[in-house]
């Protein structure tokens, strides 16, 4: 994607803020979806983060600084948001949302499954995970999106690996021939 | 339980974790959601206080200069008024001192005049 068509945003293209919006929409509808757990909420969420990009279009410096910027908006206002409004952690999700990528091997029970315990982990774990295996980000940009200590990033990562892995094999999802 | 979960299951994390889109139409409804010209982003973390003016500051500025004014003028007038006073009683005991110094130079004078100008014997009988 060229730089020109945040330039042409920024200059009032509705267009080129469209572009922009068609490029960045899968992820932060997919964060809000996976963190709230609720369609409705994270489109709401989703628009709202593009609403905000709309008016500080001015201080995105680059195309890389926009997705690092869209990533970090939405993850913060997921966190905020299930601090405030009452979306609980264990709230499950809502009837046929389909939250996990569809695929050919696609084993829809794993997937609710995974969901689910993804929707267990507290707010903040549930975005450090979603930002390292959704958003493929390394643990520096999610430390400096969640304005945490590297450290804090790794032990999040560690205990929530830990935890989800321990539960699927619990469930007798995954196999414990797994295991090293 | 295991503490290093191998790398595989994070590959499946990935993959099952991949974006998806927006629910059809998204696009359209936030394009129609946009306002119509793109101005600065609002605060969100609340109403902005509103800018103090200079209107704002008008009255108490005024009254606290009257206060100041009314405190100097009144300093201003009790010290000339000690001023006055003090110029008053100094006169004053330069008039008793002169006075003084007069009453005193009369008596020398007549000590003077006594020493001077003893009485006769005549004098002294006629005093008695």
């Amino acid at each position: 994607m060229p730089d020109s068509l945040l330039l042409q945003a920024r200059a009032g293209d509705r267009d080129a803020f469209a572009a922009l919006v068609r490029a960045h929409q899968g992820s932060v509808f997919s964060i809000g979806l996976r963190m709230l757990s609720r369609r409705d909420a994270a489109e709401d969420l989703a628009q709202d983060v593009f609403l905000q990009l709309y008016r500080k279009l001015d201080s995105i410096e680059s195309l890389e600084h926009l997705g690092f910027w869209l990533r970090r908006v939405a993850a913060n206002l997921a966190i905020d948001w299930l601090r405030r409004l009452p979306y609980s952690a264990t709230q499950p999700l809502d009837e046929g949302a389909e939250v996990a990528a569809p695929e050919p091997e696609h084993d829809p029970l794993m997937s609710r499954e995974l969901m689910r315990l993804l929707g267990e982990l507290a707010p903040h774990p549930r975005a450090v995970m979603l930002l390292r295996y959704q958003e493929d980000r390394d643990v520096a940009e999610i430390a400096a999106m969640l304005d945490m200590p590297v450290n804090t990033v790794k032990s999040h990562i560690k205990r929530s690996l830990t935890a989800l892995r321990g539960r699927m094999i619990g469930a007798k999802l995954i196999d414990c021939e797994e295991l090293p | 339980m295991n503490e290093n979960p191998p790398e595989n299951f994070e590959d499946e994390l990935r993959r099952r974790l991949r974006p998806i889109d927006a629910p059809a139409g998204f696009n359209e409804r936030l394009m129609a959601a946009l306002p119509v010209e793109r101005k600065p982003a609002a605060v969100s973390s609340g109403p902005r206080a509103a800018r103090p003016s200079l209107r704002d500051f008008g009255m108490p500025a005024a009254l606290a200069a009257s206060l100041l004014v009314a405190v100097f003028l009144g300093v201003y007038v009790a010290n000339d008024r000690a001023a006055v006073r003090e110029e008053q009683m100094g006169i004053a005991a330069s008039q008793q001192l002169m006075q003084a110094l007069r009453v005193t130079s009369q008596k020398l004078d007549l000590a003077y005049e006594a020493v001077n100008n003893p009485p006769t014997a005549g004098e002294e009988e006629n005093r008695s």
